[in-house]
């Protein structure tokens, strides 16, 4: 997006008071998105963003701006205006840029730039008629089909250029479903960093349609959920949100570094039951969280978090892994240049253990079976989360009995890795959006079936005692 | 740079029958500080163009950050190929403008004036009176967030509106540690548009405060109990009760309100109001499609007085819009409010306490983008508060979940609160008693 010789001049531009690193990112996304309503299409756009972001660091402290006029006077003024905010002697001069090859994975087989729009709303259409068909009682269907293509640049003052390119496609139904019960809303949404294969070869969307007006059907029969403690066995899939906020989030960085996590200095410990392991892996093929290099351009890795109960590795990026004595491990994510880039989880999931789905439940008296979680949250000083249950069962005598509805987990991320007591051997990964200091993320979360001891229910149906 | 006239004059070549530019440019100023240091310092400086546009009776959108030759090009051919492929009923207008407009400047040129040393030396002191607060203050982060915006809506109709705003953000964060090794954390933020009007002193005592107050914490007992909720809790539910005013909601059949137009919906104790003519930071006199706002009364008296509209869903109506219509996701039009106000009672916190007598004051709530179902009503929210006993408040509580129903709760409102003031999510609302509500617990 712009030439060598700019940028150089520009990176040195920003070293002018004695930062001792300076970065350039550089980016165009290309997006659409279709809305459907009920069969009708209600509204496509297309955006484009472009802009960049400047970076620079010094000792501890980091300096970040951004614009959109990436002209070369542009980013020259952006430099000199980040560059007044240290009054030092210049410590570093860039001679000159070097472009780094890199792996090309991720690559969209199928344009979606290529693929007929009109084609695609067809598509649509019929997944929405397959939803609304599906019974009566259901209302609503409304989708949500959104992709882009961002392509990366980025420069720095280690001499290096990195370039990437990033093709991300999700289809999100909601369905709902009403009767003289009441109203509930049901949704799913797959998604890759694929092309169009990924819905013409991977994800039937109709099944999803049809799977969200049942889950909504069942919310409506639903009873609310008893609270009080009890076994929770946590489905497989977008179940892993469990993981990714109760441990994911104090695992990164960010907060490690600066002793505000409750798993800071604790590498070498025992947070997690012995049948935990885990993972964050930013390079498999296709994955929604992927990409050839992370957004400082250190290539992405597969980071054992957790072996055998054991920490082994935190999340690391390289500015707050100077506060660490660590490098970082290809863990620098941000939303757009919008943001300051700093560590972040990509895919990451709890590894198989050994039981099978049925075993669980076979094994489980009385207890909680959440087999479609919802979002949640985290204070990442004191690991207390909450996520709530979208689609729950309650489990006696080693069947699944009848659903619930209202269900909320809540607990503190160090009891419920420590109480994990079953693993099973069906890991899934789903995709989120996970919200975080340098924004809104594409990430898989995941896990197999697993059942935790003891966890909080809240919900509105009596008490269990 | 481009000149809009020349996207107009494509938009006209190219067949289009109207076109509304909404362009909005944004300056941001930000730093924070760990430990008391300048640790990271942000600028920047944006703008989008977001297109829409009518042609052959449909609407087509397209946005655009890039300002260059190629732009009008971009924007008016991605506005046919996406009206092409709409075939919604929804009547598509671009409007004309309204009879009158009540302009304010909200803008504070002091704010932006005031150098960058003078906000990163308040920063500092704000920090250093938390931590001087409490010898169990570990840690504290301070961050400042200074917000210019401004936009401009111009159509092929000559509609030109405009307006800028600006205000700082200012948040803490602190973490406490007693001797026992137990955690706990609070935050506060304050808003504002004067930043002389800064109390950091208040500020810094109430978050010292909030945070050691819960040391001891644990859950209460499982039950039902009487619940003051506090300004900020409250805001969060009002906010996801308040969605079901939306005509789109409604005419989508997926609102509870439906057919609850001048009914009692809520405890005859409550109020509300949409004030976007108030001069503060969220003072808007136009909506995102140029309709001018106006303050009015939502609930009265528990009694619902209006649903809220934009052009296309009052259209369907026969009623003119109620100047609700503000973007909601890829340039389209959806329902939101500026400025909702709850008015207040009589009853000051420790009032309500009094009143309450047995029961539990819920301090905070989180995790509503999942654990609440605005169209059901249902809600399952993880809780941060305190017991009420014999009228007081008393032992800390956490790891808690409060359960209901959205409906359920605003009908059971048996007192609301004097203590009116600005909340996280934007509204001005004060606590309310509430008769009942589920508490997971132990």
């Amino acid at each position: 997006m712009i030439t060598k010789s700019t940028a150089l001049e520009v990176l040195n531009e920003a070293l002018s008071t004695g930062a001792d690193f300076a970065e350039i990112y550089l980016e165009e996304d290309d997006q659409t998105s279709i809305q459907m309503d009920n069969g009708k299409v209600e509204a496509c756009n297309d955006t484009l963003t472009r802009g960049a972001g400047i970076r620079l660091l010094k000792d501890l402290r980091s300096v970040y701006g951004y614009t959109n006029n990436i002209t070369r006077a542009g980013l020259l003024k952006l430099a000199r205006d980040l560059s007044e905010s240290f009054d030092g002697e210049r410590v570093l001069q860039v001679k000159s840029i070097s472009k780094v090859r890199q792996g090309k994975k991720h690559q969209p087989r199928i344009k979606y730039s290529d693929f007929p729009r009109e084609e695609l709303i067809g598509m649509l259409a019929k997944s929405s008629d397959a939803c609304l068909a599906y019974d009566e009682k259901i209302v609503r269907c409304e989708i949500l089909f959104a992709y882009n293509y961002k392509t990366v640049e980025i420069f720095n003052s280690n001499g290096k250029q990195f370039n990437d390119v990033h093709s991300r496609g999700r289809y999100t139904v909601t369905a709902t479903a009403r009767d003289e019960r009441g109203i509930e809303t049901f949704h799913n949404r797959p998604g890759a960093q694929k092309g169009m294969e990924f819905f013409l070869e991977e994800v039937d969307m109709d099944e999803e349609a049809r799977n969200a007006a049942q889950s909504a059907l069942t919310l409506l029969g639903a009873k609310e959920c008893p609270s009080g403690k009890m076994t929770v066995i946590i489905g497989n899939g977008f179940g892993g949100v469990i993981f990714h906020e109760s441990c994911g989030h104090s695992l990164e960085a960010s907060s490690v570094s600066k002793g505000l996590s409750v798993f800071s200095g604790k590498k070498g410990e025992k947070i997690a039951s012995d049948i935990v392991s885990a993972v964050d892996d930013g390079t498999i093929e296709g994955a929604w969280g992927s990409g050839n290099i992370d957004d400082e351009g250190n290539p992405t890795a597969r980071n054992l978090l957790i072996k055998n109960g054991v920490l082994t590795s935190y999340l690391v990026d390289n500015f707050n892994g100077r506060r660490m004595n660590e490098a970082g491990n290809g863990a620098c994510r941000r939303e757009s240049y919008k943001f300051e880039p700093t560590s972040r989880m990509s895919n990451t999931f709890i590894l198989n253990g050994k039981s099978t789905p049925e075993e669980i439940i076979a094994s489980t008296e009385y207890g909680l079976y959440a087999k479609n979680m919802g979002g949640g949250s985290v204070n990442p000083a004191t690991g207390e989360f909450n996520f709530a249950v979208n689609e729950g069962y309650i489990v006696e005598n080693g069947e699944i009995k009848y659903p619930v509805k209202g269900a909320t987990l809540i607990g503190s991320g160090k009891e419920v890795l420590l109480n994990i007591d079953m693993v099973g051997n069906d890991l899934l990964r789903a995709q989120g959006m996970c919200g975080a200091a340098s924004g809104s993320i594409p990430a898989d979360v995941g896990e197999p079936t697993i059942r935790v001891q003891n966890m909080t229910v809240g919900g509105r149906g009596g008490t269990v005692k | 740079m481009i000149s809009y006239k020349k996207i107009f004059d494509k938009a006209a070549a190219e067949g289009l029958e109207a076109l509304e530019l909404y362009v909005s440019e944004e300056r941001n100023l930000s730093f924070s500080l760990f430990r008391g240091e300048l640790d990271s310092y942000n600028i920047s400086d944006s703008r989008s163009i977001e297109a829409r546009g009518i042609y052959e009776g449909r609407f087509g959108y397209a946005t655009s950050e890039k300002a260059d030759a190629s732009t009008p090009d971009y924007l008016i051919g991605h506005i046919k190929q996406n009206a092409r492929l709409t075939n919604s009923d929804d009547q598509s207008i671009i409007f004309r403008g309204s009879e009158k407009y009540r302009r304010k400047n909200v803008f504070n040129k002091k704010l932006q004036d005031t150098p960058v040393e003078e906000k990163i030396r308040l920063a500092k002191e704000f920090h250093n009176a938390v931590t001087s607060g409490s010898d169990k203050i570990r840690e504290v982060e301070i961050s400042y967030e200074e917000t210019t915006g401004a936009v401009t809506l111009t159509n092929s109709y000559g509609l030109k509106l405009t307006g800028k705003a600006n205000y700082a953000v200012l948040f803490a964060q602190a973490v406490a540690t007693d001797d026992s090794g137990e955690t706990k954390s609070g935050m506060i933020f304050r808003l504002v548009t004067d930043i002389d009007k800064l109390d950091i002193r208040e500020a810094a005592d109430k978050l010292v405060k909030d945070t050691v107050s819960q040391f001891g914490s644990g859950p209460c007992d499982s039950g039902k109990y009487r619940c003051v909720f506090g300004g900020n809790a409250f805001a969060s539910l009002l906010g996801a009760f308040l969605q079901n005013l939306s005509s789109e909601e409604v005419q989508k059949n997926s609102s509870l309100l439906a057919g609850k137009l001048g009914q009692k919906i809520a405890s005859s104790r409550l109020t509300v109001f949409e004030k976007p003519l108030e001069k503060n930071a969220s003072f808007r006199y136009f909506d995102d499609e140029g309709v001018a706002t106006s303050n009015k009364t939502l609930i009265k008296g528990g009694v619902l007085q209006t649903y809220l509209y934009n052009l296309t869903t009052a259209a369907k109506e026969g009623k003119p819009s109620t100047g609700n219509g503000y973007k909601s996701r890829d340039g389209k039009i959806g329902i939101d409010l500026r400025n909702v106000f709850v008015k207040p009672g009589t009853l000051t916190e420790e009032g309500l306490f009094e009143k309450a007598g047995e029961g539990v004051y819920i301090t905070g709530i989180s995790g509503l983008h999942a654990g609440m179902n605005p169209q059901s009503g249902n809600f399952s929210l993880i809780a941060q508060g305190y017991m009420i006993r014999d009228g007081k408040r008393a032992e800390p509580l956490s790891l808690i979940t409060v359960a209901g129903n959205l409906f359920d709760v605003f009908s059971q409102i048996t007192a609301v609160g004097s203590d009116q003031e600005l909340r996280m999510n934007g509204y001005f609302v004060p606590s309310v008693l509430v008769r009942k509500i589920s508490v997971s617990g132990k």
